[in-house]
């Protein structure tokens, strides 16, 4: 068996450093970029959610974060044809 | 005084405090990214890094309590997100005064399999939900039912079948809650509160689930 604590600080470093990328990474002028970035963040809590065996958590959190990226995407797309600056 | 119950596991109160601190950074990385960001747009989407800070904080008390508070906290920012985008939306149409369609990408889904395979697979995932009851079982079936709704070609479902749906839905919901009821009132049936509880969330979600496949499929197939 793995150790917990590797999941657990794993998730940790991933959150930090992808909130970081999500704020001031290269290229998030780019909504596109910036909202993929978000996805690291997720990934990070998804291990925190595994460390505590959050498990239907889990489940949601997954469900949603692809719903909300659809939701972020079509905004994004929207506003696009509708020329406005992103 | 902090006060920890026993049936804590000691790994989640010696990791309770990194959590804290790890909440808390994010938050603030959040935060200064909204202070400093001028597009709304991008302020909408930095709201996701505050609101995973908020789960950290959540998911750190580490019981069941953690994990039905998260759902709800899901359920509200994926709301959230939603009306915000929306608002941004029709602001912006009212500043050009140009439409767009609501969907910008139609969908075509022309797959041979969507019109032979969806009452076998349907068939299979129902039963295995009802199997499994509660929630889990509840989005396994719906997703049976999605799918069966989103591949078979009906035109026009009729407007009865929209309030059955959503009436069956609200008949379960009150299983649901008589089922709780009996927990507490009549401890000593708690197999029948248990069951009442369970099938009537499974019920619950498989017929939002399946709601979300008729609209989509009327959204979809107008062309």
């Amino acid at each position: 068996m793995l150790d917990v604590y590797v999941w657990f600080y794993t998730g940790c470093i991933l959150v930090i450093v992808g909130s970081i990328a999500t704020v001031i990474g290269p290229g998030v002028k780019d909504p596109v970029v910036r909202i993929i970035n978000t996805e690291i963040p997720a990934v990070g809590i998804s291990m925190i959610f595994l460390t505590y065996n959050h498990t239907i958590a889990l489940v949601t959190f997954i469900a949603a974060t692809a719903i909300v990226t659809l939701i972020l995407l079509r905004a994004v797309v929207r506003l696009e044809e509708m020329g406005a600056e992103l | 005084m902090i006060l920890v119950p026993d049936v804590v596991s000691p790994i989640v109160v010696g990791l309770y405090a990194p959590a804290i601190i790890v909440g808390i950074l994010v938050g603030l990385i959040g935060l200064f990214g909204i202070s400093v960001e001028k597009n709304d747009l991008h302020v909408l989407i930095l709201t996701d890094i505050v609101g995973i800070g908020m789960l950290i904080f959540v998911a750190a008390v580490g019981t069941d309590l953690a994990e039905s508070l998260i759902l709800p906290g899901l359920v509200v920012e994926l709301a959230e997100i939603l009306a915000i985008s929306e608002i941004l939306m029709s602001r912006e149409m009212r500043k050009s005064g140009k439409t767009v369609e609501l969907l910008p990408t139609p969908l075509h889904y022309n797959l041979e399999i969507l019109q032979t395979a969806p009452v076998f697979l349907a068939i299979i995932l129902i039963a295995y939900g009802a199997f499994l009851s509660g929630f889990t079982g509840g989005a396994i079936a719906g997703a049976g039912i999605l799918f069966y709704v989103m591949s078979i070609k009906v035109r026009g479902v009729p407007s009865g079948v929209w309030e059955g749906l959503a009436g069956v839905s609200g008949m379960a919901w009150c299983l649901w809650l008589v089922g709780f009821l009996v927990l507490f009132v009549f401890p000593q049936y708690w197999l029948l509160g248990l069951m009442l509880a369970a099938f009537g969330v499974f019920i619950k979600v498989v017929f939002k689930v399946g709601i979300i496949g008729v609209m989509n499929r009327e959204e979809f197939k107008k062309e």
